[in-house]
């Protein structure tokens, strides 16, 4: 095949996806760009001509509050995320096939049903009529008044309830492919059990658990679902923010501009993983001739 | 060498926080009261009113014209893309890789506001089309991902078999290329199809009058509506996950 | 027969970037002749057969086949068809359905179809085997029904690229006792690419030894081995001993006397007719040396030099020797014609004569340092 025919057969391949994803994807973000400098239009919409002022009206003392709130939740979910996934990845890898097939089949099933029904039935659970609710309360754990629904907590507990799946798999992926004779020479050489298991089994999946990291981080930032039907006005999220200047306010500037600070805030953790695990790529070999 | 129990225990205790919900869920849908917080007897009432409820009946039906379409067009352009990314190395695919790539890390919420200012900026009127041109939009990356995975270990000599003993391109994809890729045509038009028929967030943005999905129509019945009624509905969902689920495992296992 | 030049390679090249896989190579190869292309992987020999092939086009020269140019047809338009290293077996397709492919895609009936196919069948000997799909039958079936797809649309040369490489010893062993037993049923001619120098000296009418991207020497087998013209040739088909020297004085017009640094005078067979104080490299192979404790009866024409064995490989069918010459250390192989024992073998650190005939000794055109590196070295 002559070289010119080989490029014209790539781009006609390349074309159909490429071409798409320009005009559906990759225009879009432009335009969410290009909005967030124009100025607010009091009817709703943007107006006319260009400006700043947009992206400075982030600094509104509102604001900072709800991104704070943001990274705390999303960090906090990704943390709860990791630390159960790392044993429950842990167990699968060392369960028979049998009961391993078993046991991850179940894991996954919950990520094949809706989304919007597993908020739900933590909805129907929290309610103040709901079993949980009347299960402490019956215990004297908490006090009948004590809401349990629209707050941080309860958006806390379902975002790992709905992630916690997304985590598992990863952390599974790279225990499966772990060598468990691995922990067994580190006991050998005096290793505690636990000390093992930090030292020799952490570090051994340490791609699994980035992958889980960002699996979780990322989707965590731009939840608006979660905190929409389980949190109240006091447990809004970034992700609540621009659909309320988009539905509510129609104030599109503004919600173009919440995107991109959505958009770096994803952006910043994502370039520092890569960055940090390229970095250990490239530093290993030498740590090994070292050795 | 004794091994700990403690992430036994822990896994033990995550599958019943995954369940639990969904079984209280499922019991609630039988029960005649409206909150379940307490049992006042079995009854398939709000499976009755379900039934009678056109709305439900019609966002599904969206919903399924949606997934369907979409799952079809975005299998062929997910196919495509992979098999460009696959073939050849050049900074072209680079550029197209980030293409493809970038939209699965790319928070919902994002590509929901971004297509909505691009359709109200083309002038388009928001409704069943705008959603199947978003839900193809979001598929396409991870129908290339699944299809990729399957090139990896494709053996491409096969092809060049093909030719060897004397077929032509068009015959070599379809009577080769093609049905040896199938599995993971099958399972990217699949988790398409899920990823379609479950979107909430993209779709809230694009739709229009008159365009209900099923999740649009879950999520307003959770903001206003009756909750034994979407137990019911919930239960019905679930019934048909596990189902689907149970028939794709013996499935495999036919196969294997 | 025999027409000379059935299949040409005219200036072939082929660059990847700044590779040069294929190098200006022009080769003719005979009707029904057996030939080999043979080198390290990374030579451009499978280049070079893809290029036949068509799957890749040369950036210069030209491929002609029974008079026609055929550089640039398609791989379905050319008179040619492979046999894949990896098989290319369709695995969404049978056994008898894999044979068929070739004469379905060309439409032709099916009543012939099914003849042409029931006779390939019959000569892989897989009749029993028809309808399995290839992951259900073994490796060597899994050749077979390679061979018959191929051969089945009756094509002007087969290709083969490395066909025995997938095998284990003792399978591959029996699959060049077959390949041998088609090639002289068919008729046609095979152009067979590998890097085992063993399949291409026991197959093969003629060979090409080829390093990066350029042909080193053509020739029958007996050809490449006896007489190789390059250092590579020298250390790649089978091991060697190479010496750098001096003519020093002709010794009538056969024979040289040269002089090694390091090493003792010694005479040579000069077919190159080469001059006195023209600079040389010597290669003889390690059966081509004799061993023995007592000195040898020297001739004229026989190199006897005394050296110290150092170290003592025992292999079974002959025993490995490395004996130092004063800065050389060579390579001996030895036979046992006799039961080991009985001879009370020569061993570690025992002064020895190692004797050769001077026409033993073959004096290279080309030499390369690398190539040493090919040749087997004690640790």
């Amino acid at each position: 095949m002559t070289p010119a025919r080989a490029r014209l057969n790539e781009i006609l391949v390349t074309l159909p996806s490429a071409g798409w994803l320009a005009v559906l994807f990759v225009v879009p973000a432009l335009i969410v760009v290009a909005i967030s400098f124009k100025p607010t239009d009091p009817l709703g919409g943007a107006g006319a001509g260009w400006t700043l002022d947009t992206l400075k009206s982030l600094g509104n003392p509102n604001y900072p509050a709800i991104l704070w709130r943001t990274l705390w939740l999303s960090i906090t979910t990704t943390a709860l995320c990791i630390l159960l996934a790392t044993p429950v990845g842990y167990c699968l890898a060392r369960l028979e096939k049998k009961w391993r097939q078993m046991v991850l089949l179940l894991v996954v099933v919950p990520f094949w049903t809706s989304f919007l029904i597993r908020i739900f039935a933590w909805k129907m659970l929290l309610h103040p009529e709901g079993i949980i609710k009347q299960a402490l309360a019956g215990l004297g754990i908490v006090s009948p008044e004590t809401p349990l629904l629209y707050n941080q907590w309860a958006v806390l507990l379902v975002m790992v309830y709905t992630f916690l799946p997304f985590a598992i798999l990863p952390v599974y992926a790279a225990a499966e492919k772990f060598d468990f004779r691995l922990i067994e020479a580190a006991r050998d050489l005096g290793a505690r059990r636990f000390q093992a298991f930090c030292r020799v089994f952490l570090p051994g999946i340490r791609r699994g658990l980035f992958t889980a990291l960002l699996i979780v981080f990322i989707p965590a930032l731009g939840s608006y679902v979660i905190p929409d039907i389980v949190g109240g006005p006091g447990a809004e999220m970034l992700g609540n923010k621009i659909a309320q200047r988009v539905f509510v306010d129609r104030n599109l500037p503004h919600a173009c501009a919440l995107s991109l600070l959505l958009i770096l805030a994803v952006l910043l953790p994502l370039t520092a993983v890569l960055a940090l695990q390229g970095a250990r790529e490239k530093a290993r070999p030498i740590i090994e001739e070292g050795a | 060498m004794k091994r700990s129990l403690v992430p036994y225990c822990v896994t033990a205790a995550i599958l019943v926080f995954f369940y639990l919900p969904i079984l209280v869920l499922v019991v609630n849908s039988f029960n005649t009261s409206r909150f379940g917080g307490s049992w006042e007897g079995f009854s398939l009432v709000w499976y009755s009113r379900l039934l009678n409820h056109r709305e439900i009946w019609h966002a599904l039906t969206n919903s399924l014209v949606i997934a369907v379409s979409s799952s079809i067009v975005s299998v062929l352009l997910g196919t495509t893309a992979a098999l460009a990314l696959h073939r050849y190395a050049t900074r072209l695919q680079k550029a197209h890789y980030m293409l493809i790539y970038t939209p699965l890390i790319m928070p919902e919420i994002l590509m929901g506001i971004s297509m909505l200012l691009f359709f109200i900026a083309a002038g388009m009127q928001l409704g069943l089309f705008t959603i199947f041109l978003a839900h193809v939009t979001f598929c396409i990356s991870f129908v290339a991902m699944v299809v990729l995975g399957r090139l990896q270990d494709f053996d491409f000599s096969i092809i060049e078999a093909a030719q060897d003993l004397g077929a032509n391109w068009w015959q070599a994809t379809w009577k080769v290329l093609v049905p040896l890729l199938m599995p993971g045509l099958v399972a990217g038009g699949l988790l398409a199809f899920t990823l379609s028929i479950d979107d909430f967030v993209i779709t809230f943005f694009v739709a229009g009058p008159g365009s209900t999905t099923l999740p649009i129509r879950i999520y307003s019945m959770i903001k206003h509506g009756s909750p034994p009624l979407i137990n019911a509905l919930s239960t019905i969902l679930l019934a048909v996950t596990f189902a689907a689920v149970y028939i794709s495992q013996h499935l495999l296992e036919d196969k294997t | 027969m025999n027409a000379p030049d059935f299949l040409e390679f005219k200036n072939v090249s082929r660059h990847f970037g700044s590779i040069r896989a294929v190098d200006q190579v022009s080769l003719s190869i005979r009707k029904g002749e057996f030939f080999s292309l043979l080198g390290p992987s990374g030579c451009g020999k499978t280049t070079l057969l893809r290029i036949l092939a068509g799957f890749e086009r040369p950036d210069t020269g030209c491929v002609i086949l029974s008079g026609q140019d055929i550089t640039q047809l398609p791989p379905n338009r050319r008179k040619v068809n492979t046999i894949f290293q990896s098989y290319a077996l369709f695995p969404h397709l049978t056994v008898r359905d894999n044979i068929a492919f070739g004469l379905r895609i060309e439409k032709r009936p099916q009543r012939e179809i099914d003849h042409e196919v029931e006779r390939m069948l019959e000569l892989i000997q897989m009749k029993a085997e028809a309808g399995k799909f290839p992951d259900t039958i073994s490796g060597g079936q899994k050749q077979r029904v390679a061979i018959a797809r191929a051969l089945i649309k009756k094509p002007q040369v087969l290709l083969l690229d490395e066909p025995l490489a997938a095998l284990d010893l003792k399978l591959r062993q029996r699959m060049l006792i077959e390949l041998d037993l088609i090639h002289d049923e068919v008729g046609i001619t095979f152009l067979y690419v590998t890097h085992d120098q063993g399949e291409a000296m026991s197959l093969s009418d003629r060979i090409a030894v080829m390093n990066s991207g350029i042909i080193e020497q053509v020739g029958t087998p007996a050809e490449i081995y006896e007489a190789p013209r390059s250092s590579f040739v020298a250390a790649f088909i089978g091991d060697t001993n190479f010496f750098e020297g001096r003519v020093a004085e002709l010794i009538g017009n056969e024979y040289s006397r040269l002089v090694i640094d390091g090493f003792p005078d010694v005479t040579v067979f000069n077919d190159k007719q080469l001059a006195v104080n023209n600079l040389i490299y010597l290669s003889v192979r390690p059966e081509k040396f004799h061993i023995s404790r007592e000195r040898q009866e020297k001739s004229p024409r026989h190199n006897v030099v005394p050296g110290r064995v150092e170290e003592v490989i025992y292999q079974g069918s002959l025993t490995r020797y490395w004996v130092r010459v004063q800065e050389y250390r060579i390579a001996v192989t030895q036979q046992h014609s006799r039961f080991l024992l009985d001879e009370k073998p020569i061993t570690w650190d025992e002064n020895v004569w190692v004797s050769w005939h001077a026409d033993d000794g073959f004096m290279l055109e080309r030499y390369s340092q690398s190539d040493e590196q090919l040749v087997t070295l004690p640790e």
